[in-house]
């Protein structure tokens, strides 16, 4: 293998994005604002749900409650009459509301049972969830502050071995999303460049050149690793410095599984390039290789919540130790002492040799 | 390689199919160093086929290539072989230059950039972008990186095609120069004006060859004026005497 001629593609790929200014902000815009959109869905203090308080309880305990609800964070409560409140649940204009009934205050006393009615709008399972939450909150703060001294408390000690109290579901999920961005946006471009090297001809020309393959695929690799480089720097930083991920372990350890990650994409792009014979099929690969990835490899759903069947599919995707990985160096700070860091950067890198060698063997068979 | 064998190319028995289809039926040539020669026949009779088999993209499924004294397939002999596709096959985002000198840096000839524009008379577009070039810019272009590296032996698969007839002329005129320096050109076409231009022909048709020699000897052979009236009688004859079952 000659390092001038695998230099003289790495320089080409790197040519063409320099002219290509689309693919350029395809690779480098689309991340931050994928993830940054991801930054406001999941922690945009936008709007809480909204609830209805219906207070008719005679006694004190009903308004007790309330006032405690009404200040939850969870929620933004407001008392409001019972018309009002089914009108609202009804319009969409509430989540839910909560009626203290007229002996809410003697069943207190009398039953020891709080039963404050919770009406849900129901179609929706997120809000509907926090309202509970904020109900559960306030009956036992109120509870809390009625008994005598004396009387058992709830107050529960929790400590976290990992994260803590502020870890929220961008932290969880941002760890994951880092890689399969970058994986995406590299397998993508690389199918799709590698598709024109075909189509336009010029594959024809480098085959009837001294060019070995071996030299061909390295030059893609290294070339549109480079990009991928830059890429996974510029999602790391806005991760850690602009979103504020949690991160608990070292950044170069975050970049090591990322680049593994690319250089997979890299070569599954290549090599999947050869069975398709348009840019239009090349993208219909990307449901086929991004989606099952998306889902199976424990983003958004823990592998080990899978059906056992489904578990065996998970774990021969590349992208699920790569979440792995990530989520256990930034969630829980592992290092490469770590017997699981170990097998899951083993594993990526495995990947890559394989898909490296499936590219090579791919070339020469499909340039004719 | 101290011996320098007579032929640049010497095809001998030659087969290829793909699928059903028989590109090339048992065909045998030699062209000789230096020589400008014409591979002629319609679309479809193989010509292209033939050529990549010259570089080793298409492996034959019997007979043997050899090409400047080495068996095909043969990476090094590569490196003395310029190829010019039918399209331009060339990176459509880059300059001209940038095209050149990634095709000189593959070859390792990043020196003679400079010259190949000349050549081609390219010089002052060498920072265009090839997909802004014109066809028959873009056709020279192609012909700078077919040859930047200085090949003992140049391919070229239809490469007057879309082409005006004032750059073809041009066109003719560099190759019978790089002729005259020693270079083997092997040309494919089916225009039979060009065809003329070459020193020796090769008529090819259902892969296979049907009539070689000089335009006049093929002229002469045909008993003919014209050499397409040639081409025509030729293959005729030739079909009519193999019994040529083709539906």
């Amino acid at each position: 293998m000659s390092a001038r001629r695998v230099r003289a593609i790495t320089v080409r790929i790197l040519a063409q994005f320099r002219h290509d200014r689309r693919t350029l902000a395809l690779l480098f815009v689309a991340p931050i604002v994928i993830l940054g959109l991801l930054d406001f869905l999941l922690r945009g203090s936008g709007s809480h749900p909204a609830v209805g308080i219906v207070n008719l309880d005679q006694g004190g305990i009903g308004g007790n409650v309330a006032t405690r609800l009404e200040s939850s964070s969870l929620v933004s409560a407001s008392p409001m009459d019972a018309t009002a409140a089914d009108r609202g649940l009804r319009e969409g204009s509430l989540a839910g509301y909560v009626v203290f009934a007229a002996d809410f205050s003697t069943r207190a006393v009398s039953e020891h049972v709080l039963a404050p009615q919770v009406h849900l709008e129901g179609s929706q399972p997120g809000p509907g969830q926090q309202v509970v939450a904020a109900v559960d909150q306030a009956v036992v703060a109120a509870i809390s502050s009625l008994t005598a001294a004396g009387a058992p408390r709830l107050t529960p000690q929790v400590s976290y071995l990992y994260g803590g109290p502020g870890l929220d579901s961008l932290d969880y999920l941002g760890a994951a999303l880092i890689g399969l961005v970058v994986f995406f946006l590299v397998f993508v471009i690389t199918s799709v460049a590698f598709l024109r090297e075909r189509s336009q001809g010029t594959l024809e020309r480098l085959m009837a050149s001294p060019l070995r393959r071996a030299e061909i695929v390295v030059g893609y690799m290294i070339g549109f690793t480079v990009l991928a480089l830059l890429q996974s720097a510029e999602v790391l930083l806005f991760s850690l410095y602009v979103l504020k991920l949690h991160n608990a372990g070292s950044v170069p350890l975050i970049f090591l599984v990322v680049v593994l990650m690319a250089i997979v994409a890299v070569n599954l792009g290549i090599f999947l390039s050869m069975f398709a014979r348009t840019e239009f099929q090349a993208v219909q690969f990307i449901p086929l290789v991004v989606a099952p990835q998306l889902l199976l490899s424990g983003i958004l759903v823990p592998v080990s919540s899978e059906p056992g069947w489904l578990q065996v599919v998970s774990n021969v995707l590349p992208l699920t130790y790569a979440v792995d990985g990530l989520r256990d160096v930034m969630l829980k700070g592992a290092d490469l002492s770590w017997s699981v860091l170990q097998r899951d950067t083993l594993v990526v890198l495995g990947y890559c040799v394989v898909v490296i060698v499936l590219a090579g063997l791919t070339l020469r068979r499909r340039v004719a | 390689m101290s011996t320098r064998p007579e032929y640049a190319v010497e095809v001998k028995d030659v087969a290829k199919t793909f699928g059903r289809l028989r590109a090339l039926d048992g065909i045998s040539l030699r062209i000789r160093r230096g020589e400008v020669y014409g591979l002629l026949g319609p679309n479809g009779s193989g010509k292209t086929t033939l050529i990549r088999c010259l570089v080793g993209l298409v492996q034959p499924n019997a007979g043997t290539v050899t090409v400047l004294g080495r068996r095909i397939p043969d990476l090094g002999v590569l490196a003395r072989v310029g190829y010019m596709t039918q399209a331009a096959a060339l990176y459509p985002d880059l300059s001209v230059e940038e095209n050149l000198r990634f095709f000189a840096a593959i070859n390792g000839a990043e020196a003679n950039v400079d010259e190949a524009l000349k050549f081609v008379e390219l010089s002052d577009r060498r920072k265009s972008i090839v997909a802004t070039l014109s066809g028959g810019m873009r056709t020279r272009a192609s012909m700078a990186c077919a040859l930047i590296h200085h090949p003992d032996l140049l391919l070229l698969d239809e490469p007057t095609v879309g082409v005006d007839p004032q750059l073809r002329v041009q066109l003719w005129d560099r190759f019978q120069a790089m002729a005259a320096e020693g270079i083997t050109i092997v040309v494919s076409s089916h225009v039979m004006d060009e065809a003329d231009r070459c020193q020796r022909l090769g008529l090819i048709r259902f892969g296979k060859l049907l009539a070689e020699g000089s335009p006049q000897e093929l002229r002469r052979m045909a008993r003919v004026d014209r050499l397409e009236d040639a081409f025509l009688k030729l293959s005729a004859t030739s079909a009519a005497g193999s019994g040529e079952g083709r539906p």
